[in-house]
């Protein structure tokens, strides 16, 4: 690795923690698509800052940017209240009139600097390695890297300062209110972070991996984990991670650095959401196959349990009778003779001792949802892990 | 009546959404240690009143005190219990976690809540019979132990006033007599328990004062006196003969 690939892997990993950490609330806070629409409204706030300073390098640009991320989530905000029109669709309606008047001030006055859609759209990272600073003629490292490292430092400040404001906040705005928490400013405040993250990451990596880099993380934390700390943790490391593999995927594949970062992101997400230990899909779907085998067993051993009569307890009468079409009720009898709940004799089946504890302590726990009395029971039975 | 010092007072409050009135000119003054139901109509603003008084939504006229003064100023009086649906359960976070965000409030901005606090909210799930849930991810638990959590958590407030919105929705009957105990017990101890609440035929069982409330107020005072076919008739527009049942 030469130094300017370290330099990169660096910026791309700065700004996916960057990212991750306003992304975890937005995704919490079912508000995504938020992010979306600051990515790209903040181009008028860039033209404008541009044309006050005719400076690139200010930092009145990300300032008017975020101050465009922020009118963006105000003017949102306005038109969804007016009933008129729903969340979506005021977002939908707002994000592409900001931007196209960015696009618009651009091919209007600017068109002879180095400010293109497309490099604001999908970034340049090959480049932030030859932007830099350096103060007499000492070289500082990359400008971006810069950049993104003061605002993750400003997030990471924010985060533990407010960690149990933004909880409360985002879990019950209505508590928050009651206890002297303004949802009100934490959501601004919020907002603003997001959207000078989008600025400072943009020039790096363009508005649509910021995006992704918000949401994906957060996306497939929020499918591993239940705990909000452990989802803020496990976002970072899955941005981080996506960051470089995407790097080396595109060093591999000799293409763009943030569409391959994207992609890894997608892909990770994919794998996440199949095979999550608790809610991956896969993981689900047998679950939700053993529960019903599972229900079954429990709806026959309470029918033997309630029967003594022998006319009840023939393996025919329990084939038709209960109804279990769906399940074979081979596979039932089989579960309940493994383990050892009942004892077939000339085709009657009688419950043992063993068989008659659980059911008692199954309908317990249905009737309770009280954990105390089962828990030797969740290491062989789905349905009764929370 | 004897005279009491009053707990909360309302005065001349009116909300509307989008100039649509939902309270019209509410005047309330409720003595400290009684516990009172607040009943009326779906859309007759019952939740709007405690959202009102705690300051989660702005009137367009009139004011709140508690204990006499500005409600911001006594935050940390008051205890709160929303309606089980305003959140989403499937948030990231334990039992024990969501009965801690009853503490925040007297921590205040930044300061973060550490064995105290943890102690308190033990304590407080404890008392709910909620203790061996406290590790359980929230979205695990049934609805009647959400609502205990909400209740553990608004204990962990230790305020002199409670507001509840329909702490009894949802919940079976086990449960409804586990929180009805509770409150029992914090009006024992003389704080004063504001409840929104749908069955009339439990208010002369469970409360001692009560307010009818149907967008305008159209009583309130004890439950002895007031809790009769006239005001419920009034209050709900349909003859009511709850009161045979007493």
């Amino acid at each position: 690795m030469n130094s300017a690939q370290i330099e990169i892997q660096l910026i791309v990993s700065l700004v996916a923690i960057a990212c991750a950490i306003p992304g975890t609330f937005l995704v919490l806070r079912k508000m995504a698509l938020i992010s979306d629409a600051i990515s790209h409204s903040i181009l008028p706030g860039v033209v404008v800052g541009f044309f006050i300073t005719s400076d690139l390098n200010s930092p009145l640009l990300i300032l008017m940017a975020a101050l465009s991320g922020v009118i963006t989530v105000v003017l949102v905000e306005f038109i969804q209240k007016t009933k008129l029109v729903k969340e979506d669709t005021a977002i939908g309606l707002v994000f592409p009139t900001l931007f196209s008047i960015g696009v618009i001030l651009i091919s209007k006055y600017a068109n002879d600097i180095h400010l293109d859609v497309d490099a604001v759209l999908v970034g340049d990272l090959t480049l932030v390695a030859f932007d830099r600073i350096s103060i007499n003629g000492l070289d500082l490292g990359p400008k971006s890297l810069w950049v993104i490292g003061t605002i993750l430092v400003i997030t990471v400040g924010l985060l533990l300062a407010f960690f149990k404001e933004l909880k409360v906040s985002t879990f019950d705005p209505g508590l928050a209110t009651a206890l002297g928490f303004s949802p009100v400013v934490l959501h601004y405040g919020l907002m603003s972070v997001a959207s000078i993250t989008t600025v400072g990451a943009f020039d790096a990596v363009g508005a649509i991996l910021v995006v992704a880099l918000m949401i994906a993380p957060a996306a497939i934390a929020y499918l591993l984990t239940d705990d909000l700390k452990k989802m803020l943790l496990l976002s970072v490391f899955f941005g981080v991670i996506s960051a470089v593999l995407g790097y080396w995927l595109s060093h591999w594949l000799n293409t763009s650095i943030s569409g391959s970062i994207t992609t890894v992101l997608g892909l990770v997400f994919l794998l996440v959401y199949l095979f999550a230990p608790k809610k991956g899909l896969i993981s689900v779907l047998y679950r939700n196959r053993q529960q019903k085998i599972e229900v079954s067993l429990l709806t026959f051993l309470l029918h033997l349990n309630n029967h003594t009569e022998e006319r009840e307890r023939h393996i025919n009468h329990l084939n038709e009778h209960i109804n279990w079409q769906k399940v074979k009720s081979k596979s039932v009898v089989d579960l309940a003779l493994r383990n050892n709940m009942i004892t077939i004799e000339a085709n009657i089946i009688s419950l043992t001792e063993k068989g008659k504890s659980f059911t008692d302590k199954a309908i317990d726990y249905i009737i309770t949802n009280d954990d105390s009395e089962i828990e030797s029971m969740k290491e062989d039975f789905f349905l009764f892990r929370g | 009546m004897e005279q009491k010092k009053l707990a909360v007072t309302v005065d001349d409050l009116t909300v509307a959404y989008n100039y649509k009135p939902v309270l019209w000119d509410i005047d309330l003054a409720i003595p400290e240690g009684v516990m009172m139901a607040i009943v009326g109509p779906n859309g007759a603003g019952k939740s709007t009143l405690i959202k009102a008084i705690l300051g989660i939504i702005d009137p367009i006229a009139g004011s709140v005190a508690i204990y006499g003064k500005p409600y911001k100023k006594q935050r940390k009086l008051v205890g709160y219990v929303p309606q089980k649906g305003s959140v989403d359960w499937d948030f990231p976070t334990t039992a024990l976690d969501v009965v801690m965000m009853g503490t925040y409030g007297s921590l205040g901005w930044i300061k973060r809540p550490g064995k105290k606090e943890k102690k308190i909210a033990l304590e407080a799930l404890e008392k709910v019979g909620m203790l061996s849930f406290k590790d359980r991810q929230i979205s695990q638990l049934s609805g009647g132990q959400q609502q205990r959590v909400f209740l553990a958590r608004a204990l962990a407030q230790d305020a002199a006033i409670y507001f509840m919105d329909e702490p009894f929705q949802g919940v079976d009957a086990t449960t409804e007599i586990a929180i009805i105990n509770i409150l029992k017990e914090l009006r024992k101890a003389g704080k004063t328990v504001i409840v929104v609440h749908h069955d009339l035929q439990t208010v002369p069982e469970y409360f001692d004062w009560v307010t009818f409330l149907n967008v305008k107020k159209i009583a309130t005072g004890p439950v002895k006196e007031i809790f009769n076919d006239d005001n419920l008739t009034k209050t709900y527009g349909i003859n009511y003969k709850v009161s045979v049942q007493q």
